[in-house]
C-alpha cells in the first residue's frame, strides 16, 4: 500500500462502475408490443361532444391514437406535443385522436378548455378499448398506419421528436396491412 | 402556495447545504472554531428548511392541494388520510423528500450531539454530511422536485400506488429503512472525516458507535418489517424473494453488521484500520447503490419504477464517492498501518477477523448474483435472472458459520486462550448443540440444515445464557444484590455487552425460524364449492361464502373461509381481493393470516366466481416458523436499543459536576469474570 | 513462532476463499435461469429441455383452455415469430386473458410442452394508471352486497 501503486486504488471501482453505467443505458422493457405491425384494435365510441366516431372511418390517414385523462399529470406536459401535432400535420393525412381514459366528461372537457383542443376526443366506459390496446397507463400512444394497422407505440409522455419520427415515417411508408374493405 | 413555499425551503436547504459543506472543510483544515461555530449554524438552518418543506409537504397531502406536482401524482380525495400522509414515500420525488429530510434531522443530531466537541473530526464530518446533502438537496431542489406547479390544478388525482396503499405495514417499513440507509451517511462522514484530517486513530470509531449501532438497528427492523410487508401483501406466502431490491437493503446490512464487530478489534487492538473504514464507506456506498437500483430501473425487480434524469444523476455521485474515498485511502495508506498484530489464532480478534471475511464473502456472493443479469447481458446480450436457488445455496452456509461464530467468539478472550479456558467455556454449549441435534434427528428430522442449524442454535444460546449467567453471577457477588437486581444491573450498566447479546439472541431466533419455515411450509391450492372442504396437514379449511362491497377508493371481494385445527374450530377466516380504481384489473390480494406459537395458517384468495359468488379458489399454506420471525426482530429491536441506551455508571458522590459524570472512571465489573471489560473508554462517546 | 501463525491466518483465508469460490461458480452456472422469447425458444429446441427458463410473451388469442375444477390452464405464448404450447396447474392469475403479456416460469419438456411452476402477467408499473368512477365497482356487480362491512 506504500508505493505509487497504491493509487491505482481508485481504478479497482471503475469496472463497477462501468457496468452500473450500461445497467442505465440498456432497455429495461422486454416485450415489445405484441400489437405492432398487427391491425389495430377496432373501436367505435363517442365523442365528447356526442357524435359517433370509429377507427374504420379514419382509413387512409395516419391516426395518433392518444389514451390521456385530466387527473395525468404527465398528460398536462405533452399536451402542447398534441396542439403542434394537429397543428403541423393537414388533417386530411394525420388525424389526431385522444381517447378518454378512466375519466368523468366534465373533467375531461375542463382539461380541454383549460389547456386547448384542436382535435377529436372520445370517451371509453370500462376502459374496454385502452384494455383491447394493451395500455397500462396514461400517456399512452399509439400510431396507427394509413391501412389500420399499428406502426408504433410510445409510453409515457410524447416529445415532439417521437410524434416527428413515427408520423412522418407511417407518412413515407405504405401501410403495412392491406385495407379490409 | 405550498409549492412556492416548498420549493423555496428546499431551495434554501441545498445553497444551505452547499455552505455548510465549504464551512465545514475549511473550519475543519484552518482548525477554526469560528467556522465551526458558522458550520453548525448552518446545518440547523439546513435541518429548519428541510422540515419546512416536509411538513409542507405533508399538509398539501392531507389538504388535497393538486396543484402541487407530487399531490397531483400521488393523491386522491378518496385515498384514507393514513395512507395519504404515508403517500408521502407512496413515489420518487417524495420518498427522495423524506429521504433528504431524514439526512438533515441526522446532520443536526450530530450538531447537537456533539456541541461540546472540540474534536478536529467534527467541523470535518459536517462538511462531508454538506457534500451529500448538496447532492440529495439539490435533487429534491431540480430533478426530483415534488413540489413542481401543475396550473390549472386538477380536481383529484390517481392516489397511489395500490400496493403500496393496501397495508398499514407501508407506515412503517420505508421510514426503517430509510432511518437505516441515511444514518450510515454519519459513520461514513466521521470515516472520511478521519482521513481528511489524518487523524486515523480510533476516536471516529469511537465517536460513531452510536451513530453505527442506531441506523444498523433501523436497518434490520427495517428488513424485517418489509419482509413482513411482502408476507401479508403479496399472497405467496413467502417473506423473501432475493429480488435485486430486498438485497439493495440486505448488503449495507451485511457490511454494516461486520463493521460493528470489526471496529472493536481496531478498538481494543488498533487493527484493522484501513478494512474498517472501506467497510464503512462500502456500507454508505451500498446504501446509495440501494437506492440507485430502486429508483434507476438497472435490474428488474418488482419495485423498480424508472425515472429519467435521476439514474444518471445517482450513478455520477456513486462514481464521485467511490473515487473520491479510494484515493483518501490510498492518500493515507502510510498512516493506516496497524500496531497490533494476531497473538494467538484462536482468540477474540481472530473470530472477528474470520466473521468480516464471511460478511465480506457474503456481501460480495449477494452482490454478483444482484449483478450477474447485468454482466451477461453486457457480455453476449442474454437476458438472465439469477433466482432464489443460487442465494439460498450460497448464503445457508455462510449463515451457518457466522450462526456458529456468534457463539464462538463473544466466549473467548482477547488475545489469546489456553485449552482449560476453552473447556470451560465450550463444555456446556457442546453438549446442548449435541443434545439438540440428537434430539431433532430422534424426533424425525433428516435433512441436514436444519439439523445443524438447531445444533448450533442450542450452542449458541447457551454461551448466551453462560454470558448472562457469569455477568449476573458476578454482580451479585461484587455488590451482594439478588438475581433480578444482578440481572438489571449487568443491563443499565453494561448495557453495549448484554445489549449486542440480546441482538444475537434474536438473530438466534429468526434464523431458526427461517429453517423452521423453509423446511417444513407445505401448501395446496384448491377450487371449493360453498360448503365444500379442503385438509391440509392437522388444518381444515371449508368455503363458506364470498361477497363484495365498495368502499370509496376501491371494491373489496371478502371471502369466508372456517378453519379448524386438530378438530378445534378456528373461526372465521376472510381473505380479501382488493380492487382499486387505479388498477382495476390488477387485484391486490390481502391474505388471511392465522397465527399459532408454532406456525401461521396464511390463506389467499386466488380467484372466485364473479358470477353468482358460488366458488373460490384458495391457496393454503401452513407456514411453521414464521411468528418467530417478527419476534426474533422485537429481540433485536430490544437489545438494539439497550446497547445505545446511555451508559449508567455507579457515580460516587465525590464526581456529580454538573455535566463530567461521564468523565468518571468507570470501574470494572466483570474483573471478577473475565479479563474483558466493556470495550468503551469511558467517556468517549456518551458524549 | 509469529510467522507460522501468519501462516495459519493465511492459509485459513485462503481456504474460505477457495470453498466461497467454488460454491459461488458452482451456484451461479447452475442456477442463472434465461429470459427467452418464444421464437428463441423454438430455436434452441431440444438443447433447452428440463432447464430452467422464463419464457415471456403475448398469450395466443384463441388458445386458452380452462379447466376451473381442476385447476389446469393450457395456452400458447406467441412473439410476432414462433409460439410454445404451455400447461399451468393452478389459480390463472386475476388480469390473465388472452392478448396478454405473461413472464412464466417453468420448464421444457421433453414433448414440446412449456411446464410452468409460476404465471406472471406482465404489467408496467411506469406510469400511474388509473382513477375514477369506481370501475371494479361495475365488474363486479352482481355479488356487491349492499351494505358496507369492516
Amino acid at each position: 500500500m506504500r508505493g505509487r501503486l497504491r493509487w491505482m486504488l481508485p481504478l479497482a471501482a471503475v469496472p463497477f462502475l462501468g457496468l452500473l453505467m450500461f445497467g442505465l443505458a440498456r432497455n429495461p422493457d422486454f416485450f415489445p408490443t405484441p400489437l405492432i405491425g398487427e391491425p389495430a384494435p377496432s373501436w367505435h365510441l363517442e365523442t365528447l361532444e356526442g357524435d359517433s366516431l370509429s377507427l374504420a372511418e379514419l382509413r387512409g390517414k395516419v391516426v395518433v391514437l392518444n389514451f390521456w385523462a385530466s387527473w395525468c399529470v404527465p398528460c398536462r406536459a405533452e399536451h402542447g406535443v398534441l396542439l403542434e401535432t394537429a397543428r403541423t400535420y393537414p388533417v386530411d393525412e394525420v388525424q389526431v385522436v385522444g381517447i378518454v381514459y378512466d375519466d368523468s366528461r366534465r373533467n375531461a372537457q375542463r382539461f380541454l378548455d383549460q389547456l386547448g383542443n384542436t382535435w377529436l376526443h372520445v370517451v371509453d366506459p370500462g376502459i374496454r378499448t385502452a384494455i383491447d390496446h394493451g395500455v397500462h397507463g396514461v400517456p399512452e400512444t399509439f400510431f396507427v398506419d394509413r391501412g389500420g394497422a399499428i406502426g408504433a407505440k410510445h409510453i409515457g409522455p410524447l416529445t415532439w421528436d417521437v410524434v416527428q419520427a413515427n408520423v412522418d415515417s407511417l407518412l413515407a411508408s405504405p401501410p403495412v396491412t392491406a385495407p379490409v374493405p | 402556495m405550498n409549492s412556492l413555499i416548498g420549493s423555496a425551503a428546499v431551495t434554501a436547504a441545498w445553497l444551505g447545504s452547499g455552505v455548510l459543506a465549504v464551512l465545514g472543510l475549511v473550519a475543519g483544515y484552518r482548525r477554526s472554531p469560528e467556522l465551526l461555530r458558522g458550520a453548525k449554524y448552518t446545518a440547523t438552518f439546513v435541518f429548519a428548511a428541510m422540515a419546512v418543506a416536509l411538513a409542507t409537504m405533508e399538509w398539501a397531502l392531507l389538504t388535497h392541494d393538486f396543484s402541487v406536482e407530487y399531490v397531483a401524482n400521488v393523491g386522491s380525495l378518496e385515498t384514507p388520510p393514513y395512507y395519504t400522509a404515508i403517500s408521502l414515500w407512496s413515489s420518487l420525488e417524495g420518498s427522495i423528500l423524506f429521504w433528504a429530510f431524514i439526512l438533515a434531522a441526522y446532520t443536526a443530531l450530530v450538531v447537537f450531539v456533539q456541541r461540546r466537541s472540540t474534536s478536529r473530526l467534527l467541523p470535518y464530518a459536517l462538511g462531508v454530511l454538506g457534500i451529500v446533502g448538496l447532492f440529495f438537496y439539490g435533487l429534491v431542489a431540480t430533478v426530483a422536485s415534488p413540489f413542481g406547479v401543475v396550473s390549472p390544478a386538477p380536481l383529484n388525482g390517481p392516489g397511489p400506488n395500490p400496493l403500496l396503499q393496501n397495508h398499514p405495514l407501508m407506515g412503517l417499513h420505508p421510514p426503517l429503512l430509510y432511518l437505516g440507509y441515511v444514518g450510515m451517511a454519519v459513520p461514513f462522514a466521521f470515516g472520511i472525516a478521519a482521513l481528511l484530517s489524518g487523524k486515523v486513530d480510533e476516536e471516529w470509531i469511537r465517536t460513531t458507535r452510536r451513530w453505527t449501532v442506531t441506523p444498523w438497528a433501523f436497518l434490520s427492523l427495517g428488513i424485517i418489517a418489509g419482509a413482513w410487508w411482502s408476507y401479508e401483501v403479496l399472497g405467496w406466502g413467502g417473506y423473501w424473494a432475493w429480488d435485486p431490491v430486498e438485497n439493495a437493503s440486505f448488503l449495507p446490512w451485511l457490511t454494516a453488521t461486520a463493521f460493528l464487530h470489526s471496529v472493536m478489534v481496531q478498538e481494543r487492538r488498533g487493527m484493522l484500520k484501513t478494512w474498517n473504514l472501506t467497510l464503512v464507506i462500502g456500507t454508505f456506498l451500498l446504501t446509495l447503490f440501494g437506492t440507485f437500483l430502486t429508483r434507476s430501473g438497472v435490474l428488474d425487480s418488482v419495485h423498480a419504477f424508472t425515472e429519467g434524469f435521476i439514474g444518471p444523476l445517482f450513478l455520477a455521485f456513486i462514481a464521485f464517492v467511490t473515487l473520491t474515498s479510494l484515493t483518501l485511502i490510498a492518500w493515507r495508506a502510510d498512516r493506516l498501518h496497524s500496531p497490533g498484530s494476531l497473538d494467538g489464532v484462536i482468540s477474540r480478534e481472530s473470530s472477528f477477523i474470520l466473521n468480516n471475511l464471511i460478511f465480506a464473502a457474503f456481501t460480495f456472493t449477494v452482490l454478483l448474483g444482484t449483478t450477474f443479469p447485468l454482466v451477461i447481458e453486457a457480455i453476449n446480450g442474454d437476458r438472465v435472472s439469477v433466482g432464489p436457488p443460487y442465494f439460498n445455496m450460497v448464503s445457508i452456509p455462510l449463515g451457518l458459520l457466522l450462526l456458529f461464530l456468534m457463539g464462538v467468539g463473544p466466549a473467548l478472550p482477547w488475545r489469546r486462550t489456553t485449552g482449560e479456558r476453552l473447556k470451560r467455556s465450550f463444555v456446556r454449549p457442546v453438549v446442548v448443540g449435541l443434545v439438540v441435534a440428537t434430539a431433532s434427528l430422534a424426533l424425525g428430522v433428516r435433512s441436514p440444515y436444519p439439523i445443524i442449524t438447531f445444533a448450533f442454535a442450542g450452542f449458541v444460546m447457551t454461551t448466551i445464557v453462560d454470558e448472562f449467567r457469569k455477568g449476573i453471577s458476578a454482580r451479585r457477588r461484587i455488590s451482594g444484590v439478588g438475581f433480578f437486581r444482578g440481572f438489571g444491573q449487568i443491563l443499565t450498566r453494561n448495557n453495549r455487552r448484554y445489549g449486542g447479546y440480546t441482538v444475537h439472541a434474536g438473530i438466534v431466533v429468526i434464523i431458526v425460524a427461517l429453517a423452521v419455515s423453509g423446511t417444513w411450509r407445505f401448501e395446496r391450492e384448491a377450487t371449493l364449492r360453498a360448503g365444500e372442504h379442503m385438509v391440509l396437514g392437522d388444518y381444515t379449511v371449508q368455503f363458506d361464502s364470498l361477497w363484495a362491497f365498495e368502499e370509496p377508493h376501491r371494491v373489496v371481494v371478502n371471502s369466508a373461509f372456517t378453519a379448524s385445527r386438530a378438530g378445534r374450530l378456528l373461526g372465521t377466516i376472510e381473505p380479501r381481493m382488493n380492487f382499486y380504481s387505479q388498477q382495476p384489473n390488477e387485484p391486490i390480494a390481502t391474505p388471511a393470516v392465522r397465527s399459532f406459537i408454532d406456525a401461521d395458517l396464511y390463506l389467499t384468495l386466488m380467484a372466485f366466481d364473479q358470477q353468482n359468488a358460488s366458488h373460490a379458489t384458495v391457496r393454503v399454506i401452513v407456514n411453521p416458523g414464521v411468528p418467530w420471525l417478527w419476534i426474533g426482530g422485537m429481540i433485536i429491536a430490544i437489545g438494539a436499543i439497550l446497547s445505545v441506551a446511555p451508559q449508567r455508571h455507579r457515580t460516587p458522590a465525590v464526581s456529580v459536576f454538573a455535566g463530567r459524570a461521564t468523565e468518571v472512571p468507570k470501574t470494572d465489573e466483570n474483573s471478577g469474570v473475565d479479563a474483558e471489560r466493556d470495550l468503551e473508554p469511558a467517556g468517549a462517546t456518551s458524549s | 513462532m509469529k510467522r507460522s501463525k501468519l501462516l495459519w491466518g493465511v492459509l485459513g483465508g485462503a481456504a474460505v476463499v477457495a470453498a466461497i469460490g467454488t460454491l459461488l461458480v458452482g451456484g451461479l452456472s447452475e442456477n442463472v435461469v434465461y429470459f427467452l422469447t418464444p421464437s428463441e425458444l423454438v430455436a434452441r429446441g431440444t438443447e433447452a429441455v428440463d432447464q430452467p427458463l422464463r419464457l415471456g410473451g403475448q398469450v395466443k388469442p384463441g388458445s386458452v383452455v380452462w379447466d376451473a375444477e381442476e385447476l389446469d390452464l393450457i395456452f400458447a405464448v406467441q412473439d410476432s415469430v414462433g409460439e410454445i404450447g404451455v400447461r399451468y396447474t393452478g389459480a390463472q392469475p386475476a388480469m390473465f386473458r388472452e392478448g396478454i403479456g405473461v413472464v412464466i416460469e417453468g420448464s421444457m419438456q421433453g414433448n414440446g410442452v412449456f411446464e410452468a411452476t409460476n404465471l406472471m402477467v406482465k404489467h408496467s408499473n411506469e406510469y400511474k394508471a388509473p382513477h375514477g368512477d369506481s370501475i371494479p365497482g361495475t365488474m363486479y356487480e352482481s355479488i356487491i352486497r349492499p351494505e358496507v362491512e369492516e
